[in-house]
Protein backbone atom coordinates (compact mmCIF):
# COMPACT_ATOMS: atom_id res chain seq x y z
CA UNK A 1 0.00 0.00 0.00
CA UNK A 2 3.02 2.27 0.13
CA UNK A 3 3.40 5.01 -2.40
CA UNK A 4 -0.07 4.85 -3.93
CA UNK A 5 -0.37 8.08 -5.94
CA UNK A 6 2.69 9.28 -4.07
CA UNK A 7 1.06 8.89 -0.63
CA UNK A 8 2.86 6.87 1.98
CA UNK A 9 1.03 4.43 4.23
CA UNK A 10 0.60 6.90 7.10
CA UNK A 11 -1.03 9.40 4.79
CA UNK A 12 -3.27 6.79 3.12
CA UNK A 13 -4.32 5.48 6.52
CA UNK A 14 -5.25 8.98 7.62
CA UNK A 15 -7.32 9.56 4.46
CA UNK A 16 -9.15 6.21 4.69
CA UNK A 17 -9.68 6.62 8.44
CA UNK A 18 -11.09 10.11 8.00
CA UNK A 19 -13.59 8.90 5.41
CA UNK A 20 -14.50 5.92 7.59
CA UNK A 21 -15.09 8.09 10.66
CA UNK A 22 -17.14 10.55 8.62
CA UNK A 23 -19.27 7.80 7.04
CA UNK A 24 -19.87 6.06 10.39
CA UNK A 25 -20.65 9.38 12.00
CA UNK A 26 -23.23 10.26 9.31
CA UNK A 27 -24.81 6.80 9.41
CA UNK A 28 -25.16 6.91 13.18
CA UNK A 29 -26.37 10.53 13.34
CA UNK A 30 -28.94 10.26 10.54
CA UNK A 31 -31.52 7.92 12.13
CA UNK A 32 -31.20 9.69 15.49
CA UNK A 33 -31.56 13.07 13.81
CA UNK A 34 -34.62 11.90 11.83
CA UNK A 35 -36.32 10.71 14.99
CA UNK A 36 -35.35 13.65 17.17
CA UNK A 37 -35.87 16.22 14.41
CA UNK A 38 -39.40 14.89 13.84
CA UNK A 39 -40.22 14.93 17.57
CA UNK A 40 -38.90 18.48 17.89
CA UNK A 41 -40.74 19.67 14.80
CA UNK A 42 -44.11 18.11 15.60
CA UNK A 43 -44.50 17.79 19.35
CA UNK A 44 -44.30 19.92 22.43
CA UNK A 45 -43.20 18.05 25.49
CA UNK A 46 -41.83 18.94 28.90
CA UNK A 47 -38.08 19.39 28.86
CA UNK A 48 -38.06 20.17 25.13
CA UNK A 49 -36.01 23.33 25.56
CA UNK A 50 -33.54 21.56 27.86
CA UNK A 51 -33.01 18.79 25.31
CA UNK A 52 -32.66 21.43 22.64
CA UNK A 53 -29.95 23.29 24.60
CA UNK A 54 -28.12 20.06 25.32
CA UNK A 55 -28.07 19.07 21.66
CA UNK A 56 -26.80 22.48 20.65
CA UNK A 57 -24.18 22.75 23.38
CA UNK A 58 -21.35 21.16 21.34
CA UNK A 59 -22.00 23.77 18.65
CA UNK A 60 -21.03 26.65 20.93
CA UNK A 61 -18.56 24.93 23.27
CA UNK A 62 -14.90 24.66 22.25
CA UNK A 63 -14.49 21.13 20.79
CA UNK A 64 -11.71 20.47 23.28
CA UNK A 65 -14.26 20.90 26.06
CA UNK A 66 -16.58 18.41 24.40
CA UNK A 67 -13.69 15.97 24.11
CA UNK A 68 -12.78 16.50 27.74
CA UNK A 69 -16.37 15.89 28.89
CA UNK A 70 -16.51 12.72 26.81
CA UNK A 71 -13.28 11.60 28.41
CA UNK A 72 -14.74 12.28 31.86
CA UNK A 73 -17.77 10.12 31.12
CA UNK A 74 -16.52 7.47 28.71
CA UNK A 75 -12.80 7.37 29.56
CA UNK A 76 -11.45 4.32 31.39
CA UNK A 77 -11.86 6.19 34.69
CA UNK A 78 -15.19 7.78 33.74
CA UNK A 79 -18.33 6.30 35.29
CA UNK A 80 -19.70 4.76 32.09
CA UNK A 81 -16.28 4.01 30.59
CA UNK A 82 -15.12 2.26 33.75
CA UNK A 83 -18.26 0.14 33.88
CA UNK A 84 -18.00 -0.79 30.19
CA UNK A 85 -14.42 -1.85 30.70
CA UNK A 86 -14.99 -3.90 33.83
CA UNK A 87 -18.25 -5.49 32.67
CA UNK A 88 -17.51 -6.10 28.98
CA UNK A 89 -13.80 -5.41 28.63
CA UNK A 90 -14.71 -2.64 26.26
CA UNK A 91 -12.29 0.26 25.96
CA UNK A 92 -13.62 3.33 24.23
CA UNK A 93 -11.28 6.26 24.80
CA UNK A 94 -8.28 6.46 22.48
CA UNK A 95 -9.79 4.01 19.98
CA UNK A 96 -11.48 4.29 16.60
CA UNK A 97 -14.88 4.30 18.40
CA UNK A 98 -13.81 7.37 20.35
CA UNK A 99 -13.03 9.20 17.10
CA UNK A 100 -16.52 8.32 15.78
CA UNK A 101 -18.26 9.27 19.05
CA UNK A 102 -16.43 12.60 19.21
CA UNK A 103 -17.50 13.33 15.63
CA UNK A 104 -21.10 12.37 16.33
CA UNK A 105 -21.36 14.72 19.31
CA UNK A 106 -19.82 17.64 17.48
CA UNK A 107 -21.78 17.25 14.23
CA UNK A 108 -25.14 16.19 15.72
CA UNK A 109 -26.45 19.75 16.31
CA UNK A 110 -25.91 20.56 12.64
CA UNK A 111 -27.83 17.59 11.29
CA UNK A 112 -30.67 17.84 13.83
CA UNK A 113 -31.12 21.54 13.06
CA UNK A 114 -31.33 20.94 9.33
CA UNK A 115 -33.68 17.94 9.65
CA UNK A 116 -35.90 19.74 12.09
CA UNK A 117 -36.18 22.88 9.96
CA UNK A 118 -36.91 20.78 6.87
CA UNK A 119 -39.63 18.84 8.69
CA UNK A 120 -41.18 22.00 10.07
CA UNK A 121 -41.57 23.15 6.47
CA UNK A 122 -43.55 20.01 5.57
CA UNK A 123 -47.28 20.81 5.61
CA UNK A 124 -48.86 18.80 8.44
CA UNK A 125 -52.04 18.83 6.36
CA UNK A 126 -50.36 16.42 3.96
CA UNK A 127 -49.53 14.10 6.85
CA UNK A 128 -53.18 14.26 7.96
CA UNK A 129 -54.28 13.47 4.40
CA UNK A 130 -51.97 10.46 4.37
CA UNK A 131 -53.34 9.11 7.63
CA UNK A 132 -56.93 9.58 6.52
CA UNK A 133 -56.08 7.57 3.41
CA UNK A 134 -55.20 4.70 5.74
CA UNK A 135 -51.44 5.07 6.17
CA UNK A 136 -50.25 4.70 9.76
CA UNK A 137 -47.78 7.05 11.40
CA UNK A 138 -44.68 5.14 10.27
CA UNK A 139 -45.83 4.84 6.65
CA UNK A 140 -46.80 8.51 6.63
CA UNK A 141 -43.37 9.41 7.99
CA UNK A 142 -41.58 7.29 5.38
CA UNK A 143 -43.70 8.20 2.35
CA UNK A 144 -44.68 11.81 3.01
CA UNK A 145 -42.61 13.52 5.70
CA UNK A 146 -39.15 12.19 4.80
CA UNK A 147 -39.46 12.58 1.00
CA UNK A 148 -40.73 16.14 1.36
CA UNK A 149 -37.99 17.02 3.85
CA UNK A 150 -35.32 15.23 1.80
CA UNK A 151 -33.35 18.27 0.60
CA UNK A 152 -32.89 19.39 4.21
CA UNK A 153 -32.09 15.86 5.36
CA UNK A 154 -29.42 15.45 2.68
CA UNK A 155 -27.82 18.80 3.31
CA UNK A 156 -27.83 18.10 7.05
CA UNK A 157 -26.15 14.74 6.49
CA UNK A 158 -23.51 16.29 4.25
CA UNK A 159 -22.96 19.01 6.83
CA UNK A 160 -22.42 16.35 9.51
CA UNK A 161 -20.09 14.45 7.17
CA UNK A 162 -18.05 17.58 6.45
CA UNK A 163 -17.96 18.62 10.11
CA UNK A 164 -16.73 15.14 10.99
CA UNK A 165 -13.99 15.37 8.36
CA UNK A 166 -12.79 18.60 9.91
CA UNK A 167 -13.11 17.48 13.54
CA UNK A 168 -9.92 18.13 15.49
CA UNK A 169 -10.25 19.30 19.08
CA UNK A 170 -12.66 16.73 20.51
CA UNK A 171 -10.97 13.92 18.62
CA UNK A 172 -7.43 14.68 19.82
CA UNK A 173 -8.67 15.03 23.41
CA UNK A 174 -10.90 11.96 23.54
CA UNK A 175 -9.36 9.67 20.88
CA UNK A 176 -5.78 10.83 20.81
CA UNK A 177 -3.54 10.98 17.76
CA UNK A 178 -2.73 7.30 17.17
CA UNK A 179 -1.49 6.50 13.70
CA UNK A 180 -3.78 4.06 11.88
CA UNK A 181 -6.37 4.09 14.67
CA UNK A 182 -7.43 7.62 15.50
CA UNK A 183 -5.20 9.81 13.35
CA UNK A 184 -7.64 11.39 10.91
CA UNK A 185 -6.66 13.89 8.21
CA UNK A 186 -6.66 17.04 10.36
CA UNK A 187 -4.64 15.25 13.04
CA UNK A 188 -2.17 13.95 10.44
CA UNK A 189 -1.81 17.44 8.98
CA UNK A 190 -1.20 18.81 12.47
CA UNK A 191 1.36 16.06 13.19
CA UNK A 192 3.19 16.70 9.89
CA UNK A 193 3.36 20.40 10.60
CA UNK A 194 5.31 19.68 13.73
CA UNK A 195 8.03 17.86 11.76
CA UNK A 196 10.58 19.87 9.71
CA UNK A 197 10.91 18.80 6.06
CA UNK A 198 7.28 17.58 5.78
CA UNK A 199 5.99 20.77 4.12
CA UNK A 200 5.10 19.14 0.79
CA UNK A 201 3.46 16.16 2.53
CA UNK A 202 1.39 18.60 4.62
CA UNK A 203 0.30 20.44 1.50
CA UNK A 204 -0.69 17.15 -0.19
CA UNK A 205 -2.96 16.24 2.71
CA UNK A 206 -4.43 19.74 2.79
CA UNK A 207 -5.30 19.41 -0.92
CA UNK A 208 -6.83 15.97 -0.32
CA UNK A 209 -9.07 17.31 2.44
CA UNK A 210 -10.15 20.22 0.23
CA UNK A 211 -10.97 17.80 -2.63
CA UNK A 212 -13.03 15.50 -0.37
CA UNK A 213 -15.01 18.42 1.07
CA UNK A 214 -15.56 19.84 -2.41
CA UNK A 215 -16.86 16.51 -3.77
CA UNK A 216 -19.19 16.08 -0.80
CA UNK A 217 -20.65 19.55 -1.23
CA UNK A 218 -21.06 19.17 -5.00
CA UNK A 219 -22.77 15.81 -4.61
CA UNK A 220 -25.23 17.21 -2.09
CA UNK A 221 -26.01 20.21 -4.31
CA UNK A 222 -26.60 17.87 -7.23
CA UNK A 223 -28.88 15.62 -5.18
CA UNK A 224 -30.92 18.50 -3.85
CA UNK A 225 -31.28 20.01 -7.31
CA UNK A 226 -32.47 16.66 -8.65
CA UNK A 227 -35.09 16.30 -5.93
CA UNK A 228 -36.35 19.85 -6.47
CA UNK A 229 -36.57 19.20 -10.21
CA UNK A 230 -38.55 16.10 -9.46
CA UNK A 231 -40.95 18.04 -7.31
CA UNK A 232 -41.45 21.08 -9.51
CA UNK B 1 -76.41 5.82 8.96
CA UNK B 2 -74.10 8.19 10.75
CA UNK B 3 -74.75 8.87 14.39
CA UNK B 4 -73.08 11.87 15.96
CA UNK B 5 -73.33 13.25 19.46
CA UNK B 6 -70.30 15.35 20.21
CA UNK B 7 -69.06 18.16 22.39
CA UNK B 8 -65.90 19.91 21.25
CA UNK B 9 -64.73 23.14 22.87
CA UNK B 10 -63.33 25.67 20.40
CA UNK B 11 -61.82 29.09 21.00
CA UNK B 12 -64.94 31.22 20.64
CA UNK B 13 -67.69 28.66 21.06
CA UNK B 14 -68.44 25.01 21.69
CA UNK B 15 -69.25 22.65 18.87
CA UNK B 16 -72.22 20.70 20.15
CA UNK B 17 -73.83 18.52 17.53
CA UNK B 18 -76.28 15.73 18.11
CA UNK B 19 -77.55 14.47 14.77
CA UNK B 20 -78.23 11.38 12.74
CA UNK B 21 -77.37 11.47 9.06
CA UNK B 22 -79.00 9.03 6.68
CA UNK B 23 -77.66 7.61 3.40
CA UNK B 24 -77.26 9.87 0.40
CA UNK B 25 -75.94 13.40 0.36
CA UNK B 26 -76.43 15.80 3.25
CA UNK B 27 -75.31 19.39 2.85
CA UNK B 28 -73.74 20.99 5.91
CA UNK B 29 -74.40 24.69 5.59
CA UNK B 30 -73.44 27.62 7.78
CA UNK B 31 -71.46 30.84 7.83
CA UNK B 32 -67.66 30.72 7.88
CA UNK B 33 -66.26 29.80 11.26
CA UNK B 34 -69.46 28.22 12.49
CA UNK B 35 -67.88 24.84 13.22
CA UNK B 36 -68.66 22.95 9.99
CA UNK B 37 -65.08 21.88 9.42
CA UNK B 38 -64.68 20.99 13.10
CA UNK B 39 -67.54 18.54 12.66
CA UNK B 40 -65.76 16.84 9.75
CA UNK B 41 -62.52 16.79 11.73
CA UNK B 42 -64.23 14.99 14.60
CA UNK B 43 -65.66 12.34 12.28
CA UNK B 44 -62.29 11.79 10.60
CA UNK B 45 -60.43 11.74 13.91
CA UNK B 46 -58.29 14.82 13.23
CA UNK B 47 -59.99 16.51 16.16
CA UNK B 48 -60.98 14.73 19.32
CA UNK B 49 -64.27 15.71 20.95
CA UNK B 50 -64.14 16.33 24.69
CA UNK B 51 -66.98 13.89 25.05
CA UNK B 52 -69.48 12.12 22.89
CA UNK B 53 -70.12 9.40 20.44
CA UNK B 54 -69.58 8.89 16.70
CA UNK B 55 -70.58 5.86 14.66
CA UNK B 56 -70.73 5.22 10.95
CA UNK B 57 -72.88 2.37 9.67
CA UNK B 58 -73.01 0.78 13.12
CA UNK B 59 -69.23 0.88 13.58
CA UNK B 60 -68.21 2.95 16.60
CA UNK B 61 -65.40 5.38 15.77
CA UNK B 62 -65.44 7.32 19.00
CA UNK B 63 -67.07 6.80 22.35
CA UNK B 64 -65.84 8.77 25.32
CA UNK B 65 -67.77 6.60 27.80
CA UNK B 66 -66.41 3.29 26.52
CA UNK B 67 -63.05 4.97 25.88
CA UNK B 68 -63.02 4.10 22.18
CA UNK B 69 -61.05 6.31 19.80
CA UNK B 70 -60.21 4.57 16.53
CA UNK B 71 -56.99 6.01 15.03
CA UNK B 72 -57.37 8.26 11.99
CA UNK B 73 -55.75 5.70 9.67
CA UNK B 74 -58.21 2.97 10.64
CA UNK B 75 -61.46 4.93 10.51
CA UNK B 76 -62.18 4.32 6.83
CA UNK B 77 -63.41 7.85 6.44
CA UNK B 78 -62.91 9.59 3.11
CA UNK B 79 -62.06 13.27 3.51
CA UNK B 80 -61.62 15.53 0.49
CA UNK B 81 -59.96 18.69 1.70
CA UNK B 82 -60.73 22.16 0.47
CA UNK B 83 -57.22 22.59 -0.94
CA UNK B 84 -56.99 19.04 -2.27
CA UNK B 85 -53.80 18.27 -0.37
CA UNK B 86 -52.23 16.21 -3.13
CA UNK B 87 -48.75 14.93 -2.36
CA UNK B 88 -46.52 17.31 -4.36
CA UNK B 89 -43.68 14.79 -4.78
CA UNK B 90 -45.89 12.13 -6.37
CA UNK B 91 -47.45 11.88 -9.81
CA UNK B 92 -51.23 11.92 -10.18
CA UNK B 93 -51.13 8.14 -10.57
CA UNK B 94 -49.16 7.64 -7.35
CA UNK B 95 -51.46 10.02 -5.54
CA UNK B 96 -54.47 8.03 -6.73
CA UNK B 97 -52.95 4.71 -5.70
CA UNK B 98 -51.77 5.94 -2.30
CA UNK B 99 -54.81 4.82 -0.34
CA UNK B 100 -55.68 1.62 -2.22
CA UNK B 101 -55.92 -1.13 0.35
CA UNK B 102 -54.50 -4.51 -0.56
CA UNK B 103 -57.12 -6.73 1.04
CA UNK B 104 -60.26 -4.70 0.59
CA UNK B 105 -62.30 -5.02 -2.58
CA UNK B 106 -63.19 -1.44 -3.39
CA UNK B 107 -66.62 -0.39 -4.56
CA UNK B 108 -64.93 1.24 -7.49
CA UNK B 109 -61.83 0.19 -9.41
CA UNK B 110 -58.81 2.28 -10.33
CA UNK B 111 -59.74 2.16 -14.01
CA UNK B 112 -63.32 3.24 -13.28
CA UNK B 113 -62.12 6.18 -11.23
CA UNK B 114 -59.77 7.57 -13.85
CA UNK B 115 -62.43 7.25 -16.54
CA UNK B 116 -65.21 8.67 -14.39
CA UNK B 117 -63.14 11.68 -13.33
CA UNK B 118 -61.36 12.14 -16.66
CA UNK B 119 -57.84 11.77 -15.29
CA UNK B 120 -56.29 9.43 -17.85
CA UNK B 121 -54.34 12.12 -19.71
CA UNK B 122 -52.64 13.51 -16.58
CA UNK B 123 -51.62 10.31 -14.77
CA UNK B 124 -47.90 10.99 -15.22
CA UNK B 125 -48.11 14.68 -14.32
CA UNK B 126 -47.18 16.19 -10.99
CA UNK B 127 -49.86 18.10 -9.04
CA UNK B 128 -48.33 21.51 -9.85
CA UNK B 129 -48.52 20.78 -13.59
CA UNK B 130 -52.29 20.27 -13.71
CA UNK B 131 -55.20 22.68 -13.47
CA UNK B 132 -57.14 23.48 -10.31
CA UNK B 133 -60.12 21.45 -11.47
CA UNK B 134 -57.93 18.46 -12.26
CA UNK B 135 -56.33 18.71 -8.85
CA UNK B 136 -59.74 18.68 -7.22
CA UNK B 137 -60.79 15.63 -9.24
CA UNK B 138 -57.54 13.84 -8.42
CA UNK B 139 -58.13 14.48 -4.71
CA UNK B 140 -61.65 13.13 -5.05
CA UNK B 141 -60.45 10.06 -6.95
CA UNK B 142 -57.70 9.37 -4.43
CA UNK B 143 -60.24 9.42 -1.62
CA UNK B 144 -62.69 7.17 -3.50
CA UNK B 145 -59.96 4.59 -4.10
CA UNK B 146 -59.30 4.30 -0.37
CA UNK B 147 -62.77 2.63 -0.27
CA UNK B 148 -64.22 4.78 2.51
CA UNK B 149 -67.46 4.02 4.38
CA UNK B 150 -68.41 7.69 4.29
CA UNK B 151 -67.31 10.63 2.17
CA UNK B 152 -66.67 14.06 3.68
CA UNK B 153 -66.26 16.94 1.25
CA UNK B 154 -65.00 20.22 2.68
CA UNK B 155 -65.98 23.25 0.58
CA UNK B 156 -65.74 21.50 -2.80
CA UNK B 157 -67.02 24.61 -4.58
CA UNK B 158 -64.66 27.13 -3.08
CA UNK B 159 -62.06 27.19 -5.84
CA UNK B 160 -60.62 30.67 -6.26
CA UNK B 161 -61.38 30.61 -9.97
CA UNK B 162 -65.11 31.25 -10.40
CA UNK B 163 -65.27 29.19 -13.60
CA UNK B 164 -64.02 26.20 -11.62
CA UNK B 165 -66.50 26.48 -8.83
CA UNK B 166 -69.24 24.28 -10.10
CA UNK B 167 -67.02 22.12 -12.29
CA UNK B 168 -66.77 19.41 -9.66
CA UNK B 169 -70.54 19.21 -9.22
CA UNK B 170 -71.46 16.72 -11.99
CA UNK B 171 -68.65 14.44 -10.82
CA UNK B 172 -69.98 14.34 -7.28
CA UNK B 173 -73.46 13.54 -8.60
CA UNK B 174 -72.06 10.74 -10.79
CA UNK B 175 -70.13 9.28 -7.88
CA UNK B 176 -73.20 9.28 -5.67
CA UNK B 177 -75.10 7.42 -8.39
CA UNK B 178 -72.32 4.86 -8.80
CA UNK B 179 -71.37 4.10 -5.21
CA UNK B 180 -74.04 4.66 -2.66
CA UNK B 181 -72.12 5.80 0.39
CA UNK B 182 -73.27 8.57 2.69
CA UNK B 183 -71.75 11.95 1.88
CA UNK B 184 -71.50 15.06 4.01
CA UNK B 185 -70.77 18.13 1.93
CA UNK B 186 -69.71 21.26 3.77
CA UNK B 187 -70.30 24.55 1.99
CA UNK B 188 -71.26 28.12 2.65
CA UNK B 189 -72.64 28.41 -0.85
CA UNK B 190 -76.34 27.59 -0.85
CA UNK B 191 -77.01 27.52 -4.61
CA UNK B 192 -74.18 25.05 -5.23
CA UNK B 193 -75.15 22.92 -2.27
CA UNK B 194 -78.77 22.76 -3.40
CA UNK B 195 -77.64 21.45 -6.76
CA UNK B 196 -76.34 18.41 -4.91
CA UNK B 197 -79.01 17.81 -2.35
CA UNK B 198 -82.16 19.19 -0.76
CA UNK B 199 -81.28 17.68 2.59
CA UNK B 200 -79.43 20.20 4.69
CA UNK B 201 -78.02 20.48 8.16
CA UNK B 202 -77.61 24.08 9.24
CA UNK B 203 -74.78 24.88 11.64
CA UNK B 204 -74.53 28.16 13.51
CA UNK B 205 -72.08 28.96 16.32
CA UNK B 206 -71.24 25.28 16.65
CA UNK B 207 -74.79 24.01 16.98
CA UNK B 208 -77.17 22.45 14.51
CA UNK B 209 -80.18 24.76 14.26
CA UNK B 210 -82.02 22.88 11.54
CA UNK B 211 -81.79 19.57 9.76
CA UNK B 212 -84.11 18.32 7.07
CA UNK B 213 -85.60 19.11 3.70
CA UNK B 214 -84.67 22.51 2.37
CA UNK B 215 -88.33 23.38 1.69
CA UNK B 216 -89.22 22.69 5.30
CA UNK B 217 -86.21 24.60 6.63
CA UNK B 218 -87.31 27.68 4.69
CA UNK B 219 -90.38 27.94 6.90
CA UNK B 220 -88.28 28.50 10.00
CA UNK B 221 -87.34 32.21 9.98
CA UNK B 222 -84.27 31.73 12.20
CA UNK B 223 -82.94 29.23 9.69
CA UNK B 224 -83.98 30.97 6.48
CA UNK B 225 -82.26 34.15 7.73
CA UNK B 226 -78.97 32.29 7.49
CA UNK B 227 -79.64 31.48 3.84
CA UNK B 228 -79.34 35.22 3.34
CA UNK B 229 -80.35 37.13 0.27
CA UNK B 230 -78.71 34.69 -2.12
CA UNK B 231 -80.81 33.25 -4.89
CA UNK B 232 -82.79 30.12 -4.24
CA UNK B 233 -82.33 27.23 -6.60
CA UNK B 234 -84.81 24.50 -7.30
CA UNK B 235 -82.99 21.22 -7.78
CA UNK B 236 -85.17 18.46 -9.18
CA UNK B 237 -84.41 14.85 -10.06
CA UNK B 238 -85.71 14.03 -13.53
CA UNK B 239 -85.46 11.36 -16.17
CA UNK B 240 -84.95 11.99 -19.89
CA UNK B 241 -88.10 11.05 -21.81
CA UNK B 242 -87.14 11.99 -25.37
CA UNK B 243 -84.37 13.83 -27.09
CA UNK B 244 -84.67 15.80 -30.26
CA UNK B 245 -81.28 16.50 -31.86
CA UNK B 246 -82.75 18.81 -34.54
CA UNK B 247 -84.28 21.36 -32.21
CA UNK B 248 -81.67 20.70 -29.54
CA UNK B 249 -84.45 20.26 -27.03
CA UNK B 250 -84.47 17.46 -24.56
CA UNK B 251 -87.67 16.51 -22.84
CA UNK B 252 -87.39 15.38 -19.29
CA UNK B 253 -90.21 14.43 -17.02
CA UNK B 254 -91.29 12.60 -13.98
CA UNK B 255 -93.34 9.52 -13.73
CA UNK B 256 -96.40 10.32 -11.63
CA UNK B 257 -98.55 12.48 -13.82
CA UNK B 258 -96.87 12.49 -17.19
CA UNK B 259 -96.19 16.22 -17.25
CA UNK B 260 -93.21 17.14 -19.37
CA UNK B 261 -90.52 19.75 -19.04
CA UNK B 262 -88.56 20.91 -22.07
CA UNK B 263 -84.98 21.91 -21.65
CA UNK B 264 -82.61 23.19 -24.24
CA UNK B 265 -79.72 20.87 -24.52
CA UNK B 266 -76.60 22.41 -25.96
CA UNK B 267 -73.84 20.05 -26.95
CA UNK B 268 -71.81 21.69 -24.18
CA UNK B 269 -74.25 20.34 -21.64
CA UNK B 270 -73.67 16.82 -22.86
CA UNK B 271 -75.59 14.29 -24.89
CA UNK B 272 -78.42 12.80 -22.97
CA UNK B 273 -79.86 9.40 -23.63
CA UNK B 274 -83.45 8.41 -23.13
CA UNK B 275 -84.07 7.00 -19.69
CA UNK B 276 -81.05 8.73 -18.19
CA UNK B 277 -81.45 10.26 -14.75
CA UNK B 278 -80.38 13.84 -14.27
CA UNK B 279 -80.83 16.85 -12.08
CA UNK B 280 -82.29 20.09 -13.37
CA UNK B 281 -81.82 23.46 -11.69
CA UNK B 282 -84.11 26.47 -11.95
CA UNK B 283 -83.67 29.68 -9.99
CA UNK B 284 -86.72 30.59 -7.90
CA UNK B 285 -86.82 34.06 -9.47
CA UNK B 286 -86.80 32.62 -13.00
CA UNK B 287 -90.26 31.14 -12.53
CA UNK B 288 -93.47 33.07 -13.15
CA UNK B 289 -96.92 32.17 -11.85
CA UNK B 290 -100.17 32.24 -13.73
CA UNK B 291 -103.68 31.31 -12.68
CA UNK B 292 -104.41 29.83 -16.10
CA UNK B 293 -102.54 28.11 -18.88
CA UNK B 294 -101.17 30.63 -21.36
CA UNK B 295 -101.01 29.63 -25.02
CA UNK B 296 -99.64 32.65 -26.87
CA UNK B 297 -96.32 32.83 -25.13
CA UNK B 298 -92.77 31.79 -25.94
CA UNK B 299 -92.30 30.11 -22.58
CA UNK B 300 -92.30 26.37 -23.25
CA UNK B 301 -92.67 25.00 -19.75
CA UNK B 302 -95.99 25.33 -17.98
CA UNK B 303 -96.36 23.11 -14.97
CA UNK B 304 -99.54 22.74 -12.98
CA UNK B 305 -99.50 22.43 -9.19
CA UNK B 306 -100.91 23.33 -5.81
CA UNK B 307 -99.56 26.00 -3.47
CA UNK B 308 -98.54 24.36 -0.19
CA UNK B 309 -96.78 27.19 1.64
CA UNK B 310 -96.16 30.90 1.41
CA UNK B 311 -93.02 32.03 3.23
CA UNK B 312 -91.91 35.64 3.63
CA UNK B 313 -88.31 36.29 2.63
CA UNK B 314 -87.20 39.86 3.15
CA UNK B 315 -89.13 42.09 0.77
CA UNK B 316 -90.38 39.15 -1.30
CA UNK B 317 -92.31 35.94 -0.80
CA UNK B 318 -91.47 32.35 -1.48
CA UNK B 319 -94.34 30.30 -2.80
CA UNK B 320 -93.86 26.57 -2.41
CA UNK B 321 -95.75 24.57 -5.01
CA UNK B 322 -96.37 20.86 -5.17
CA UNK B 323 -96.39 19.83 -8.82
CA UNK B 324 -95.46 16.21 -8.24
CA UNK B 325 -92.16 17.63 -7.09
CA UNK B 326 -91.55 20.70 -4.97
CA UNK B 327 -90.94 24.01 -6.65
CA UNK B 328 -90.10 27.29 -4.92
CA UNK B 329 -91.08 30.48 -6.72
CA UNK B 330 -90.04 33.93 -5.61
CA UNK B 331 -92.63 36.67 -6.18
CA UNK B 332 -93.44 40.05 -4.68
CA UNK B 333 -96.09 40.66 -2.08
CA UNK B 334 -97.84 42.87 -4.60
CA UNK B 335 -98.14 40.04 -7.13
CA UNK B 336 -99.51 37.74 -4.48
CA UNK B 337 -102.29 40.03 -3.40
CA UNK B 338 -103.09 41.01 -7.02
CA UNK B 339 -103.49 37.38 -8.08
CA UNK B 340 -105.20 36.30 -4.89
CA UNK B 341 -102.96 33.29 -4.35
CA UNK B 342 -103.23 31.41 -1.07
CA UNK B 343 -102.39 28.02 0.33
CA UNK B 344 -104.28 25.40 -1.67
CA UNK B 345 -104.56 27.56 -4.81
CA UNK B 346 -104.15 25.73 -8.11
CA UNK B 347 -101.57 27.47 -10.21
CA UNK B 348 -99.43 27.30 -13.35
CA UNK B 349 -95.67 27.73 -13.07
CA UNK B 350 -94.06 29.18 -16.16
CA UNK B 351 -90.38 28.97 -16.93
CA UNK B 352 -88.29 29.17 -20.06
CA UNK B 353 -86.44 26.13 -21.28
CA UNK B 354 -83.23 28.19 -21.48
CA UNK B 355 -83.46 29.07 -17.79
CA UNK B 356 -82.84 25.45 -16.85
CA UNK B 357 -79.41 24.17 -16.00
CA UNK B 358 -78.62 20.47 -16.06
CA UNK B 359 -76.15 18.11 -14.41
CA UNK B 360 -75.85 14.37 -14.17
Amino acid sequence: MTDFLGFNSTELQAIVLSLKVAVYCSLISLPMALWLGYKMARYNFTGKSIIESMIHLPLVMPPVTTGYLLLLVLGSKGFIGHWLQSAFGLKISFTFYAAVIASVFVSFPLIVRSVRTAMEMVDTGLEDASRILGAGRIRTFARVTVPLALPGIISGTILAFARSLGEFGATITFAGNIEGETQTLPLAIYAYMQVPGKESATLRLVIVSIVISFIAMTLSEWFIKRIRHDKH
Amino acid sequence: MINIDIHLPRKNFNVVVQEKFSEGITGIFGPSGSGKTSLLQCISGLARPKEGYISVGGRILFDSVKNINIPVSERNVGYVFQEGRLFPHMSVEKNLRYGIKKQAIGKISYEEVIDLLGLRHILKSKPHQISGGERQRTALGRTLLSSPDILLLDEPFSAVDMSLRSQILPFIIRIQKLIQIPMLVVSHDIPDLLKLTNRLCIIKNGSCIGHGEYYDLLKDPSVSNIFGSGSIVNSIDMRVLHTNPQSRLTIVGWKQDGQEILITCDKSKGDYKEGQKLKIFIDADDIALSTEKTNNISIQNQVYGTVTDIIPKGATLLVVIDAGFKLVVEITLDSLSRMGIGTGSKIWCLFKSVAIDVAG
